[in-house]
C-alpha cells in the first residue's frame, strides 16, 4: 500500500463523520422531498376536499400534455439556454483575465466586482431594468434624443429581448466562477509549449484552452441554466404580455391548489435537468474538473 | 374523503405495506402543507390569533382595539391568496393555529361545505345591524341559511385612465380599442380579469353571460377567447401584478389605460401625472374581504371570544384606522359616530367622505368578485392557454 493510499485510508474516518451533517441536510431536506413530489405526482387531485387521494394516476401527467403546458416547457428551457449560452460566451474572456492572466489579489478583487448584482434582490434588479427599457426610459430618451428615432421603441420592453437582458446581468456571475476556477488550473508551462511550437494565439485558444476550460464552461453554462430555468421575475417584469415560465406556471396551478399537477411539473423539470447533466458528462467529461482532487 | 377521515378512520390494526405506505405519505403531506409559515403563538387569555390580508392589519392600532372591546389581537398575515389559504384550512393546520380569518370573498361557501368554518350566531354580534344593507346581501356571505362571513372591508374597482391620452372614458371597451394597441394593461389573475372582461362582454357586446363572477364553461370559453384574441393582436402591453408595478406602468406612462386598483391613481397624481379613476357604464367589480370564524376556535372554546372580536371590528374605531391607513372602508355608519366621538384621533368628515365615495360606486352595477368560481380549475387551465396565446 502506498504512503497516499494509506493516509486516505486514515482520513476516511473523520471525513465520512465531518460530512455527515452536510449529508443529512442533503438527504432529508433534498433528496427525500424531491422522492415524495415524485411520489405524490402520481396521486390524483380531488377537487373537492382540494387535497391528494391515494390514487395511481396518470392524469397530471396526461394535463400536462394536453392543457397547453408543453409550450412553455420549451419556450423557458429556450430562454435559459439562450441566456446561459450568451453569460457563457460573455464570461469566458472575462474568466481568462481574472483566471490566467491575474495575480492573486486582482484576481480576488475582479471576482468581488462580478458579485455586486447580487448585493440587492434580484426584484430591484428586474424592476430596474424597466427604468432603463421602458417607453419613458433612459434608452429611449436617448435614442429618441439623438434623433435616431422618432418614437420610443416599444419592444425594448416587455420582450424576450428584454427578459434576456435581465438575464444574462443577473445571472452572469454564475458563469464567470466555474470558468474562473478551470482556467486557473491551466499550466502556463503548456501554453508556452504550444507557442514554442509554433502555435498561434487563436490555435492555442481553439486546441489547449478550450479542450482544458470545457468542463468550467459547461459547468458555468449550466449554473446560469438552471437558475433561469427556475426564475420567474425576469420574465414577469420584462416579459410580454402574460408570459409564462415554469416556476410562474407552478405558481398558477398552486393558486387553484392542484397539487399532483405542480408535483408533476416540478418532477418533469428535475428530470430534464438531470437528463441534461448526465448527457454532458458523457459528451463533454464534466467529471474531468475533479480528476486530480482523488488519489 | 377527506385527509382527516382518512387519517382518523377505525382502520384494523394490520395495514397492508401498500395501506402503511399511502398513510405515512399523506401525513408526511399534510405536515408540508400545514408547516408553510405558519407560526404557532403562544396564546393569552381573551385573545384571537386573527389570520388575514396584510392590508387588514392596523398595527399599533390594535392596542386600542383591544382596550375598547377587551379582546386581544395577534394577527398573522395569510398572503391574500386564496389558494394557498383554502390549502392550509383544508389540509394544513391553520385550523389548529388560527380563531377567525380574513379571506377576500368567494371560498365561504366550499369552506362551510366542508365544516372548516362555523356559522356566525349575529345575535351575539350587535353592531352586525349597522352594516350597510347591500354589503349584507352578498351573495357568499351564507351557506344553507347561515351566516358564515362578516363583511369587513367593501371596496369597488374599475379602471384607471390618462387623461391627457384618452380622455375621458366610461367603458371598458377603452381596453380593447385597437386604437390604444399596445397601450393598455390588465391585472396578472384571471379572479381579476375574467371579471373585467365577462362584464364588458355581457353590458356592451350583449354576449350572453349570466354571473360575471361565475362563469360556466360556455361563457368562460367566450370571454377568454375574447382574451386570447387580443393578446394575440398585440392590445395589451403587459399584465401586472403588485402594487409597485401599477404605479410604475401608470406613473411612466407605460400604459394610457389599464384595470386597477383607485390607490394607484393617487400614487400617480402625486407623481404629476393626470390619472383618474373611470365610472365604467358596464359597471365595477365589487369585493369584499370577509371575516369568518375558524372551526378550530370553536373547538378549542373560543367561540364568545370570536364574537366579541367581530363585534368590534364592525363598532368604528377599526373602520376609522383602516380608512386612516389604507383608505378602506369597513361597511357600518359606526365609522362615522366613532371619529364625530373622537374628534382629537379622527377626522369625521374625512371618513364620512370616503364612506360616501364608496356608497357611490355601489349606487350603480356591481358584479362581485369570486375567488372560488365553480370552475375554478377550468378558469386556470384558460389562464395557461392565456399565457401562451
Amino acid at each position: 500500500m502506498s504512503r497516499r493510499s494509506a493516509l486516505a485510508d486514515r482520513l476516511r474516518r473523520p471525513a465520512i463523520l465531518l460530512s455527515a451533517p452536510a449529508l443529512i441536510v442533503l438527504i432529508g431536506a433534498g433528496l427525500i422531498p424531491l422522492v415524495l413530489i415524485a411520489f405524490w405526482s402520481f396521486w390524483s387531485f380531488d377537487p373537492a376536499t382540494y387535497w391528494i387521494k391515494p390514487e395511481f394516476t396518470f392524469d397530471s401527467y396526461r394535463a400536462l400534455l394536453g392543457t397547453g403546458r408543453l409550450p412553455v416547457f420549451v419556450r423557458t428551457t429556450g430562454l435559459a439556454a439562450l441566456a446561459a449560452a450568451l453569460c457563457t460566451v460573455l464570461a469566458f474572456p472575462a474568466s481568462a483575465i481574472i483566471g490566467m492572466m491575474s495575480g492573486p489579489r486582482r484576481a480576488t478583487v475582479l471576482l468581488a466586482l462580478f458579485t455586486i448584482p447580487f448585493f440587492t434582490s434580484a426584484l430591484i434588479r428586474a424592476f430596474a431594468w424597466r427604468l432603463v427599457l421602458g417607453r419613458t426610459g433612459i434608452v429611449n430618451h436617448a435614442l429618441v434624443g439623438l434623433g435616431i428615432v422618432d418614437q420610443p421603441v416599444e419592444w425594448l420592453l416587455f420582450s424576450d429581448f428584454a427578459v434576456t437582458i435581465g438575464m444574462v446581468a443577473a445571472y452572469l456571475p454564475f458563469a464567470v466562477v466555474p470558468m474562473v476556477l478551470v482556467l486557473a488550473r491551466i499550466e502556463p508551462s503548456v501554453i508556452r509549449a504550444s507557442q514554442d511550437l509554433g502555435a498561434g494565439f487563436w490555435t492555442t485558444l481553439r486546441r489547449i484552452v478550450l479542450p482544458l476550460a470545457m468542463p468550467g464552461v459547461f459547468a458555468g453554462f449550466l449554473f446560469v441554466f438552471v437558475v433561469a430555468l427556475g426564475t420567474s421575475t425576469e420574465i414577469q417584469l420584462l416579459g410580454g404580455a402574460g408570459e409564462s415560465s415554469i416556476s410562474i406556471m407552478i405558481n398558477d396551478i398552486m393558486r387553484v391548489v392542484n397539487f399532483p399537477l405542480a408535483f408533476a411539473v416540478a418532477t418533469t423539470v428535475v428530470v430534464v435537468l438531470a437528463a441534461i447533466v448526465i448527457l454532458a458528462d458523457r459528451i463533454l467529461g464534466l467529471s474531468r474538473m475533479f480528476e486530480d482532487l482523488g488519489a | 374523503m377527506t385527509q382527516e377521515t382518512l387519517l382518523s378512520s377505525s382502520a384494523p390494526l394490520a395495514l397492508t405495506r401498500r395501506q402503511l405506505m399511502q398513510r405515512t405519505a399523506l401525513g408526511a403531506g399534510a405536515l408540508a402543507v400545514g408547516g408553510l409559515g405558519l407560526p404557532r403563538t403562544a396564546r393569552a387569555a381573551g385573545e384571537i390569533n386573527f389570520w388575514a390580508s396584510a392590508t387588514l392589519d392596523i398595527g399599533d392600532g390594535w392596542k386600542t382595539f383591544t382596550k375598547d372591546s377587551g379582546v386581544g389581537v395577534a394577527f398573522t398575515d395569510n398572503g391574500n391568496d386564496p389558494g394557498p389559504v383554502v390549502a392550509k384550512l383544508a389540509a394544513g393546520n391553520a385550523n389548529d393555529v388560527f380563531d377567525v380569518g380574513g379571506l377576500q370573498g368567494g371560498s365561504e361557501k366550499e369552506l362551510a361545505k366542508q365544516r372548516l368554518i362555523a356559522p356566525w350566531d349575529i345575535g351575539k354580534i350587535p353592531n352586525y345591524a349597522s352594516v350597510w344593507q347591500w354589503a349584507k346581501d352578498i351573495p357568499y356571505l351564507t351557506y344553507e341559511g347561515q351566516t358564515y362571513a362578516i363583511p369587513t372591508v367593501i371596496n369597488a374597482d374599475s379602471m384607471i385612465a390618462l387623461e391627457d391620452k384618452v380622455g375621458k372614458v366610461d367603458s371598458y371597451g377603452v381596453i380593447f380599442d385597437p386604437k390604444l394597441k399596445g397601450k393598455t394593461a390588465m391585472e396578472d389573475a384571471w379572479i381579476n380579469s375574467a371579471i373585467f372582461t365577462a362584464i364588458y362582454l355581457k353590458n356592451s357586446e350583449n354576449a350572453k353571460i349570466g354571473e360575471p363572477g361565475n362563469l360556466t364553461p360556455d361563457e368562460l370559453g367566450v370571454v377568454m377567447e375574447f382574451l386570447i384574441k387580443h393578446k394575440k393582436d398585440g392590445q395589451f402591453r403587459t399584465f401586472w401584478s403588485g402594487w409597485e408595478q401599477g404605479v410604475q406602468l401608470v406613473a411612466n406612462q407605460e400604459v394610457y389605460v389599464m384595470t386597477g386598483w383607485e390607490p394607484i391613481v393617487y400614487a400617480a397624481r402625486q407623481r404629476g401625472i393626470n390619472a383618474y379613476y373611470a365610472v365604467p357604464r358596464e359597471g365595477y367589480e365589487g369585493w369584499g374581504n370577509n371575516t369568518v370564524l375558524l372551526k378550530g376556535a370553536v373547538d378549542r372554546g373560543l367561540s364568545e371570544t370570536a364574537h366579541t372580536f367581530a363585534n368590534a371590528l364592525l363598532a368604528g374605531y377599526y373602520g376609522c384606522k383602516l380608512g386612516e391607513l389604507r383608505g378602506y372602508v369597513v361597511p357600518t355608519d359606526n365609522n362615522v359616530a366613532y371619529a364625530a366621538a373622537h374628534p382629537d384621533a379622527f377626522d369625521a368628515k374625512k371618513v364620512k367622505d370616503l364612506g360616501e365615495h364608496v356608497k357611490a360606486k355601489f349606487a350603480g352595477k356591481v358584479y362581485w368578485q369570486n375567488t372560488r368560481p365553480d370552475n375554478f380549475q377550468l378558469y386556470e387551465q384558460w389562464w395557461q392557454k392565456l399565457r401562451n396565446a
